[in-house]
């Protein structure tokens, strides 16, 4: 704390340093001239280029407002968006409770383990042809691809959380008696919920990446499709629309499980042993 | 502790000796293996009464798989996607690292990549695929690219995150003994970094595999991918479940010798940490 009296002390001594202006202090200002640099060249060598091969700013830009204005672009992300959130759900619903049951029940670990890391360690890109040859090319296959590709990361996310919730805490809900219903859903899920909430967010990018492959190849609806159509007859400019919408669908995604992590996860268990 | 002859002598004349009762928890590999077995014979007893279209059963891969195996084209097609792996993760690598240790080291190399860097970490890469076939054809170029960008990633933002933490002790340490840039590089922040590189290395693994699997997919020339769809679509799913199987032992020795190169390289841990 500095008082009026030492303020005119150091403007006496001449001790006043100044802090210099540097662009460091800017990063966002750096970001922009990178970014608006980076652009301008785009558009001046994109516009040299065959538009059938590579495209600029402006044009990705036009084909913007015009997928936006025909209505296509939000009916397809609509249907897409659809689609991620009734896999995503399954996957979240299914993963948390086979979790929970795995990481506090050995028996269980011992008669789903084997199935579970053999097929984790399957590409789960590798089923979709089969799970076309058996639901189809409509809404299920989507649902389906997207649940293999999410279930995973919840689900061992959820039992190492389950399994690890330290043996202090249950104890002492057991000293007082509490019925197992009780521990399960008052000690051993919210000590279990910063590793869940890990899960959520591998899943949730892996679910993004589902979507996408299960409608690049059924190649009827959603934003898949378009990237597909879009590539085999040459509009370039309107595949990078769909490209930049995903990549915000990205975006979006990583910021909202971050958020969620926070609001539901703030706490981080630290004392641990294996119950 | 050894029991005293007296303490004996009471033992027995109380006749505490206890029988264990049979429990299922102490016999959790015979709970596995028997999971397994129990699986697979109803796969095998319920696939073959399933049209063999659209589902086989575990003796039919086995023999589909001796059969492929013996066909050269199975191996040459694998050792063709092996190598397009290789050649675009090492390119992964390589460039993930340089740019991750200037990001992590330099604020203006940061500022001005990190919005391209955090946009195109967030978009699902796949959706780039048939962009890339479009840039590159369908032969083995665009296929080094996918797994480029599928790799190059994690590895960057790890590299970045690792030298980000690498503590400034350390580092004013070798800049107080007179150290170069270049030796600080060497010496100290890549070693520092190196479990967090590994770690992004093993990511990059996974999603490098991903990639390369939905390319070959997607073109449908060449490589396990291509397999893949040729088996579905002849609906001759004894012989899909081969590549898929095959898919799935490549990941888990990947990754495994990825873990085994971590133990070796980064053993240690850096524990104290400030920026």
């Amino acid at each position: 704390m500095t008082g009026a009296s030492d303020e005119k002390l150091i403007d006496e001594l001449g001790l006043r340093r100044e802090h210099r202006w540097s662009i460091y202090d800017h990063p966002n200002l750096i970001r922009g001239a990178s970014v608006a640099v980076f652009l301008v060249l785009w558009e001046i060598y994109g516009r040299r280029i065959d538009p059938i091969l590579f495209t600029y700013p402006t044009a990705v830009a036009v084909a913007f407002w015009k997928l936006l204005v025909s209505g296509e672009l939000i009916r397809q992300l609509l249907v897409s968006l659809s689609a991620l959130a009734a896999g995503f759900g399954a996957s979240l619903v299914l993963g948390v409770i086979l979790g929970l049951a795995m990481g506090r029940s050995r028996l269980a670990e011992a008669c789903l383990e084997p199935h579970i890391n053999a097929l984790y360690a399957t590409p789960q890109v590798a089923l979709t042809p089969l799970l076309m040859m058996w639901l189809g090319l409509g809404f299920s296959v989507k649902v389906a691809v997207i649940f293999l590709f999410a279930f995973f990361p919840i689900l061992i996310n959820t039992a190492s959380g389950a399994k690890y919730v330290s043996a202090s805490m249950v104890e002492v809900g057991r000293a007082y008696l509490a019925p197992p219903r009780q521990i399960l859903f008052k000690i051993v899920f919210p000590a279990a919920l910063p590793f869940i909430m890990a899960g959520v967010r591998l899943a949730i990018g892996r679910a993004l990446v589902g979507m996408v492959v299960a409608e690049l190849f059924t190649a009827i609806t959603g934003l898949g499709a378009m990237l597909s159509l879009y590539g085999n007859i040459f509009e370039t400019a309107k595949m990078f629309v769909v490209i930049i919408v995903l990549a915000l669908l990205g975006i979006g995604s990583i910021h909202a499980t971050q958020w969620l992590e926070r609001r539901l996860a703030g706490w981080k268990e630290t004392e641990r042993a294996v119950g | 502790m050894a029991l005293n002859t007296l303490e004996q002598q009471a033992l027995a004349q109380l006749d505490l000796s206890e029988v264990k009762p049979f429990r299922l928890t102490d016999h959790l590999s015979f709970v596995r293996g028997a999971s397994v077995v129990v699986v697979l014979s109803l796969w095998e007893i319920f696939g073959r009464q399933v049209n063999p279209l659209f589902l086989s059963y575990p003796s039919a891969i086995a023999r589909a798989f001796v059969q492929l195996l013996e066909t050269r084209e199975f191996e040459r097609q694998a050792l063709g996607s092996l190598q397009v792996f290789a050649v675009g993760l090492i390119a992964a690598l390589i460039l993930g690292i340089a740019l991750g240790l200037l990001m992590g080291r330099y604020r203006l190399a940061e500022y001005l990549l990190d919005p391209y860097v955090y946009a195109l970490d967030a978009t699902p890469r796949v959706a780039l695929i048939p962009l890339l076939l479009l840039w590159f054809g369908l032969g083995t170029s665009s296929k080094i690219a996918i797994v480029f960008l599928s790799g190059l990633f994690p590895v960057l933002m790890n590299t970045f995150a690792g030298v980000r933490t690498v503590s400034a002790q350390l580092v004013d340490i070798g800049r107080a003994y007179g150290a170069r840039e270049g030796k600080i590089f060497t010496k100290i922040i890549l070693p520092a970094a190196l479990p967090f590189v590994m770690a992004g290395i093993r990511l990059a693994v996974g999603r490098a595999l991903i990639g390369i699997i939905t390319a070959e997919m997607f073109t449908a020339v060449t490589g396990l991918g291509a397999l893949l769809i040729r088996y579905s679509s002849a609906l001759a799913t004894d012989k899909f479940f081969v590549p898929v199987i095959l898919l799935a032992l490549i990941g888990v020795v990947l990754s495994g010798g990825v873990e085994k190169l971590q133990k070796r390289l980064a053993p240690w841990k850096e524990t104290e940490r400030a920026l």
